[in-house]
């Protein structure tokens, strides 16, 4: 990736294209998509001391001032004031009028002209080239007429249309870095500055991508922690929310460890750093979202070739109506049309559709801890309507619970009673699934004595001076413990099911068995219920035993299940449903969904996943995030018919106004006018997405069908992250 | 020529409203430590950036009225004496904007009030802010400038005026008159902004309600009153158009 490609505009956040605008603003290089970006940026994060900000201001005030006192001259003379005996002060007017716009286009126009002659010097045509050129002609044939002492002059239309189109780029900018505000505090690890101290007692400020493996770096409160370390002197809580997703303030004292992303509260920390300021789960975010807003989605490329094309089209359109409108129109109202083509065909709008919503989606899902790694992938969600899900650690926990006892003779309570008094003593996730369920039922666990694990077998001890065993059915051959038929064949048919299944002995019998299963994880019956109101069918696909798929999935209401596949069979069972119109995704957390999450049009990895499939995937969820599956959908729906909407309006407005000015029926005043107002609409619109509601309305809709208690950790992960970034 | 006068005083008795808004950015500017003469400069320089803006938009809005009844194919209603319907429609609808902005002076109505802060003004605030202590000689022009387009509904009520006339050069003359006649206060308010006591501004503020809503009710008059639009004119001067 070069850096040209790869940099991201440092106003608005958007990639900056291959038509970056380099500048150096307060000793430091930043990169700019566009001349409205350079010209908010400085203001925006201009300081007074720094006179570049306030010099760039103080040409615009004196470009409009003088530009409005030749459009007031202008409006007068087109009023018909200057008419009958008036009509001799004219000429004198016009000088006055070339006076004053002289140094109004150089002043508003030189940025403009820099970038065409820029790009020019390499070989393409921007749309600045459509605004240097209809501003020259209405300049220069204006001085002529100036001199020639009888023709009209279009001084106000030279000055106007170029102030409207810095005005448009500026408050076009200004839209947009409120569109990046989700992803300011993700992209600010690549470019944060760290007070590193040295041996000597010195600070000194610099970029954290300087720091190594036990620089000391002390962090004021308020400020964003931006390395991985220890605490070596002060103490303070942190909001990891960014990170981690916990909302609530983490305490940390001399000796915690903090992580990089995080945001000390309110003591003075000095930290060691434990790594490279470039190798923190922060960092690799931040590359992650920025890797996404670079890559360009097919309808963003579409779009993008269809603007490198307009503008030689609509130079040669321009000069086809002058020569045109020549023949019977006076040689500058035919010109006027010719600018006002140029003008108004200026395609500014149609670049900006696609990336704008796209980065403001990325940066919505972002601040929810998805992340998505290209902006296609947003297209692909859109469309998806077949949603594979891998079982265990996906829709499960991937944690046994009990699910029941069958006994002898004894009560349940007693069997329940000495295995969980045998298994207290043991590590086995089972086993602790059995303690767990004997201490919810608030059954007091028995007394064991002589406790002895016996690896792949169970655990046996001495329980009210009998010999007694927990573990499984060779466990209790091994101690020729009798089993009553009934009992066995019920085991029998609980393993073949796909349960997990603990006997219980003692005295020298077996008594009991505790068959255990996995859980679906809270919430994915609301998921998929949620996913089916969206049109968006569920199917499992799981490497395990086909009866433990069914029960899962007859649990949660999905009806396709495929069993016992292979990791290649998930890809090939994937790949089957491929062929048919629509996308299909697939969720999955382990190395055996790796192949499928590469062959599914859209990858989802769980928050828990191993690396690979993080790696794989195209979307990575937070942990404990499959509840906001239905709300990512409806982001990437609402992108979708943003971009597609901002597409249309650009494109129509653009062919409307196009029309009318190939008719010469639009001033170029207006029609600059109507572009920069074009640009603005688009921003807005894409604003709209910003309204979307948060994922917490789901998790609250959760809650109430669950009658949960309190407040989900998520929707305070989510309340939290919002205030962190509103801080921040 | 009354009519202008009218508009003058209007501006004047409005200033002490722009003492409390915009003369905050005024004491800003400060003394020049040039001296007393670059001080005045300066001052100068931004009440011009003010003026100019302004008669840019009463010129607009004028010549957006002539636009919108010489597209209906009417002579001009102040030239042929004859008051078009389209006139009539916009003249009752600039009037009754004025008297909006008069009530909202008088504190009897807070429609207007969230078009003071929308998008437009935090992002001049923010151009304002950077420009303000400029040592530049040209800043405070190019402050003015921008000062001009700040939301206020004073600007507004003039704008709305100056429209109504129809014409681009009375609408710039209103918006001068207008502009000029805030010139007196907002020139002193380096020195006496503070001087002045909350009372004054105050019974200030509600003058300059009083002059806009005659205004509003006089152009409000020339388009519902038969006949009307000639004694307005010959009560206040009439537009020297």
């Amino acid at each position: 990736m070069t850096t040209s490609g790869g940099a991201l505009c440092r106003h608005c956040l958007l990639p900056v294209g291959p038509r970056a605008l380099q500048q150096t603003i307060n000793g430091e290089n930043c990169a700019f998509c566009c001349y409205g970006c350079s010209i908010a940026f400085q203001v925006k994060s201009g300081k007074t001391e720094e006179w570049e900000a306030a010099w760039l201001l103080i040409r615009l005030g004196i470009g409009g001032f003088l530009s409005m006192n030749i459009m007031l001259f202008s409006l007068l003379i087109y009023g018909g004031v200057f008419t009958g005996a008036d009509a001799r002060v004219l000429p004198v007017i016009d000088i006055l009028l070339l006076i004053l716009a002289t140094p109004a286009v150089i002043i508003l126009g030189g940025p403009f002209l820099r970038e065409t002659l820029v790009e020019g010097a390499r070989g393409r045509l921007t749309s600045s080239a459509l605004i240097v050129l209809g501003v020259g002609a209405a300049y220069s044939y204006s001085v002529v007429a100036v001199f020639e002492k009888n023709a009209q002059v279009y001084f106000d239309t030279a000055t106007m249309v170029l102030m409207l189109f810095t005005l448009g780029r500026y408050l076009e900018a200004a839209g947009r870095a409120r569109a990046a505000r989700d992803l300011e505090p993700l992209l600010a690890a690549e470019r944060e500055n760290v007070r590193v101290v040295r041996e000597d007692g010195t600070e000194s400020l610099c970029p954290v991508r300087q720091v190594q493996t036990g620089t000391l770096v002390r962090v004021r409160p308020g400020e964003r922690i931006a390395v991985d370390g220890v605490i070596v002197e002060g103490a303070s809580h942190t909001d990891e929310a960014v990170i981690t997703g916990e909302s609530r303030p983490v305490e940390k004292s001399l000796g915690s460890a903090v992580i990089a992303g995080s945001v000390n509260m309110e003591g003075p920390l000095l930290i060691r750093s434990s790594g490279s300021g470039t190798a923190t789960r922060w960092a690799q975010i931040c590359r992650s979202v920025r890797d996404a807003l670079i890559r360009r989605s097919p309808i963003h490329r579409l779009a993008d070739q269809v603007v490198a094309v307009a503008v030689p089209g609509v130079l040669a359109l321009g000069a086809l109506t002058v020569i045109y409108w020549a023949q019977w129109l006076p040689l500058d109202r035919a010109m006027l049309m010719g600018v006002a083509v140029l003008v108004v065909a200026c395609p500014c709008a149609v670049g900006l559709a696609a990336p704008l919503a796209t980065s403001l989606c990325i940066g919505r899902l972002a601040r929810h801890g998805c992340l998505v790694r290209d902006a296609g992938t947003l297209e692909s969600l859109a469309r998806m309507r077949l949603l594979a899900f891998d079982k265990t650690g996906t829709l499960t926990l991937g944690k046994a619970r009990l699910v029941g006892i069958e006994t002898d003779d004894a009560a349940t309570s007693e069997a329940l009673a000495m295995a969980a008094g045998l298994e207290r003593h043991s590590e086995h996730s089972l086993g602790q699934a059995v303690v767990k369920a004997a201490a919810e039922q608030s059954i007091k666990a028995a007394l064991a004595r002589d406790v002895r694990t016996i690896p792949g077998r169970g655990i046996t001890g001495q329980i009210g001076g009998a010999a007694a065993a927990a573990g499984s059915l060779a466990l209790m051959r091994d101690l020729n413990f009798t089993i009553a038929p009934a009992l066995a064949e019920c085991g029998r048919r609980a393993e073949a099911n796909g349960y997990s299944v603990i006997y219980v002995g003692w005295a020298a019998q077996t008594r009991a068995l505790i068959s255990l299963d996995d859980t679906p994880i809270a919430g994915a019956r609301f998921t998929i219920d949620a996913l089916r109101a969206r049109g968006i069918r569920a199917i499992v696909l799981t490497g395990d035993l086909a009866p433990a798929a069914h029960r899962v999935a007859a649990a949660l209401g999905i009806e396709d299940v495929r069993a016992g596949l292979a990791p290649e069979a998930k890809r090939i069972a994937l790949g089957r449903y491929n062929r048919s119109r629509h996308k299909v995704a697939m969720v999955g957390d382990g190395l055996n969904d790796g192949p499928g999450l590469a062959e599914a049009d859209v990858g989802i990895a769980v928050g828990t996943a191993t690396d690979l499939a993080r790696e794989t995937a195209a979307v990575v969820l937070p942990v404990g995030g499959l509840w906001l599956l239905p709300w990512i959908i409806d982001c990437a729906r609402a992108a979708g018919t943003t971009v597609r909407a901002n597409l249309l309006w650009a494109f129509g407005y653009n062919l409307v106004a196009l029309t009318l000015a190939l008719f010469g029926l639009l001033q170029p005043i207006i029609a600059a006018a109507v572009m920069a107002g074009s640009s603005i609409l688009v921003v807005l619109n894409s604003l709209r997405l910003e309204r979307l509601p948060d994922p917490t309305s789901w998790q609250r809709a959760e809650d109430q069908r669950a009658g949960a208690e309190n407040i989900s950790r998520d929707a305070r992960f989510s309340v939290a992250l919002g205030a962190a970034i509103e801080q921040g | 020529m009354t009519y202008y006068l009218v508009v003058f005083a209007a501006g004047f008795a409005g200033s002490f409203h722009c003492i409390g808004m915009c003369g905050g950015f005024a004491c800003g500017l400060g003394r020049d430590p040039r001296g007393r003469a670059a001080t005045a400069l300066r001052h100068l320089l931004y009440n011009s950036g003010r003026l100019t803006t302004y008669c840019f938009l009463g010129a607009l809005a004028g010549a957006l009225g002539q636009v919108i009844c010489t597209s209906h194919g009417t002579t001009f209603a102040l030239l042929g004496g004859s008051v078009d319907a389209i006139e009539r429609v916009l003249a009752s609808v600039a009037g009754l904007l004025m008297i909006a902005m008069a009530l909202q002076f008088f504190g009897l109505l807070h429609a207007f009030h969230p078009l003071t802060v929308s998008f437009g003004s935090s992002t001049f605030a923010k151009s304002l802010r950077s420009l303000l202590t400029t040592r530049n000689r040209a800043a405070p022009l190019a402050f003015g400038v921008v000062n001009g387009f700040l939301p206020c509904p004073l600007v507004y009520a003039f704008a709305a005026e100056a429209a109504s006339t129809f014409q681009a050069l009375p609408g710039l003359l209103t918006m001068a008159a207008f502009g000029l006649g805030t010139f007196p206060a907002m020139l002193m308010t380096g020195g006496v902004g503070r001087l002045l006591a909350p009372a004054l501004r105050q019974r200030g503020v509600w003058v300059a309600g009083s002059c806009i809503l005659l205004l509003g009710i006089i152009t409000l008059g020339r388009g519902v009153l038969p006949f009307s639009a000639h004694m307005a004119h010959g009560l206040l001067g009439g537009h020297p158009a």
